[in-house]
């Protein structure tokens, strides 16, 4: 699997190149073109490998429950796959070892490695942030996408970073959600709401813009919809 | 072939006066890259530098370059010579340096309209010349500046058509009245230009993509059949433009080129354009379980041979993100 990333930063795009025997699995809905012998699977969970439990689970984490899984049928093929907000991508080569991703960041990854729900998502979801991990685990390339510009930030002792601005991390970071102000009151009116704080040895990957800040950005001229 | 790409070809040659050091420093800011890896290609020039660019692209890469006293051929991707970069002294400056420039624009002859695309790819914005009495078609609510002496006319174009299509009636004609005169033109959508100079060829737009035309180009809507149109979830019609000209359009997003050779599947919502020759269907992806979960919905198989121009982002795709945003209203009160 050959993955080519075009148009950085601003409107990336990524070209994934399959051999024969080869197969990918992406996010639903990110597939914007691809060559005529790609065959298209679409799965609740990944390929021989967990169960419904797993699909509700990642649907919770606001990811779709469903995953499409792309395998060229004779000789190679192409998929290309674009994210919805304007921004760029990452590759990460997975080497036995898990990777953190924030759920809305997730757009691709080889076939040997396990999508699944982080054990954050519990802790998260009590924070009522609407803020979910995928845990990717295993070996092989993984395609991350972000809102904004992607810059990495390693972390030796402990870092804060805004739950919005997340994109991924290694497992070795412990991770808290904590507040950012001396109280939870300040913490709230300063509009930081709630941030993670990491601790240990990693690296953590921020994405320089904020997708619910500018969602609320716009919320105010948008047409209200009738309930 | 009016589809004609070009390649940059770093010669290795310099100006005098212009060390191997100063020459990749300026590369490496040009294109934003490592140092190393210029100095890498200077080892192993003559070696292509920038490919699949049009020639407005390529020329302003080797005016770049010549400036920093670097010097650079220009070729068609099939090696076909366009342009050699001359050593030239690089005392010269300011007027005779630009007046060059604007000699070997003249000197390639390229049929059509001057024009030039700035802001690429991300804010693409397109600037053309018109020369006296030339009239230039531009999609409505599309001119961003222009100069006093040009005129704007209104028509209604494609009849009912267009009216059927999400795209809005109008396109007006700017002629430049009383002597040659320079418009803006700003898409609405952030993203990139593509500009082809048709000849004799036909090209479909998707509805929403249509920027600008010369006066000859022909601009039709095409009744896509209910079954293509109504599945496609994206328009009924598609912009037919075809005849001799320049023909502009713009993607949401950045673009991408596809020569399709065989069968190629595009989601319906990142289609821009397409060659006249190729087959098209609307499909579903996979079995049913894809057509309902897999979040693709219905695609765009083509076939047979030709070009396909995709856009990165896809406008329905934003729309949807958006709606958990908008606000929420009681059904009794008004809009």
């Amino acid at each position: 699997m050959q993955i080519e990333l075009i148009h950085r930063p601003g409107n990336t795009a990524a070209k994934i190149q399959l051999d024969q025997g080869e197969s990918c699995t992406a996010e639903s809905g990110a597939m914007i073109a691809m060559s005529g012998n790609m065959d298209i699977t679409t799965t609740t969970h990944k390929k021989q490998s967990g169960g419904l439990l797993k699909a509700v689970k990642r649907m919770m984490a606001g990811e779709s429950l469903f995953l499409n899984h792309f395998e060229p049928k004779a000789g190679a093929g192409e998929v290309w796959l674009g994210a919805t907000l304007a921004g760029d991508m990452m590759t990460y080569d997975l080497d036995q070892e898990s990777l953190i991703v924030q759920s809305g960041s997730f757009l691709a990854c080889e076939s040997s490695v396990e999508v699944d729900l982080g054990w954050q998502g519990f802790k998260s979801f009590l924070s009522g942030e609407s803020v979910f991990w995928l845990n990717l685990r295993g070996s092989g390339n993984v395609l991350l996408n972000s809102f904004g510009a992607i810059y990495p930030v390693e972390v030796n002792g402990e870092y804060i970073v805004d739950t919005g601005h997340i994109v991924a991390f290694n497992e070795s970071l412990d991770f808290s959600l904590t507040k950012v102000g001396g109280s939870w009151l300040k913490s709230f009116l300063g509009g930081e709401g709630i941030v993670c704080k990491f601790k240990g040895r990693g690296t953590v990957w921020c994405q320089s813009h904020n997708p619910t800040s500018f969602g609320s950005a716009m919320s105010s001229d948008l047409k209200a919809r009738k309930v | 072939m009016s589809f004609t790409q070009y390649r940059v070809v770093l010669t290795g040659v310099l100006n005098p006066g212009v060390t191997q050091e100063q020459a990749i420093e300026a590369i490496a800011q040009l294109f934003n890259t490592q140092p190393e890896r210029v100095s890498q290609a200077f080892t192993q020039a003559p070696i292509a530098i920038k490919k699949d660019v049009d020639l407005p692209t390529a020329q302003r890469i080797q005016n770049a370059l010549s400036q920093s006293g670097v010097m650079v051929d220009i070729q068609t991707m099939e090696g076909e010579a366009v342009s050699s970069g001359q050593p030239q002294d690089v005392s010269i400056k300011g007027d005779q340096q630009t007046s060059k420039g604007s000699d070997e624009l003249q000197r390639y002859d390229m049929p059509g309209l001057q024009f030039s695309i700035e802001g690429r790819p991300d804010y693409a914005f397109l600037t053309v010349q018109l020369p006296k009495n030339e009239t230039l078609k531009v999609e409505a609510s599309a001119m961003a500046t222009m100069d006093t002496h040009i005129v704007m006319k209104t028509k209604i174009k494609g009849g009912l058509g267009r009216l059927l299509t999400s795209e809005s009636l109008f396109i007006n004609e700017f002629t430049a009245e009383n002597g040659p005169g320079e418009i803006g033109i700003a898409p609405g959508t952030p993203g990139d230009l593509a500009h082809v100079h048709l000849n004799n060829e036909t090209i479909y737009l998707q509805n929403s993509a249509f920027v600008a035309s010369s006066s000859s180009v022909i601009t039709e809507t095409k009744w896509q059949g209910l079954a293509k149109g109504f599945f496609s979830g994206e328009s009924l019609f598609l912009i037919r433009c075809s005849g001799n000209g320049d023909l502009w359009f713009n993607t949401y997003g950045g673009i991408i080129m596809l020569d399709v050779d065989g069968d190629y599947v595009v989601d319906t919502g990142n289609i821009v354009a397409f060659t006249e020759g190729l087959d098209y269907d609307i499909t579903k992806v996979g079995g049913y379980k894809s057509l309902f979960f897999s979040g693709e919905g219905f695609v765009c198989r083509f076939k047979g041979k030709g070009k396909v121009w995709i856009q990165t982002r896809n406008v329905g795709a934003f729309l949807h993100w958006v709606e958990p945003f908008r606000p929420v209203e009681s059904s009794s009160s008004d809009d």
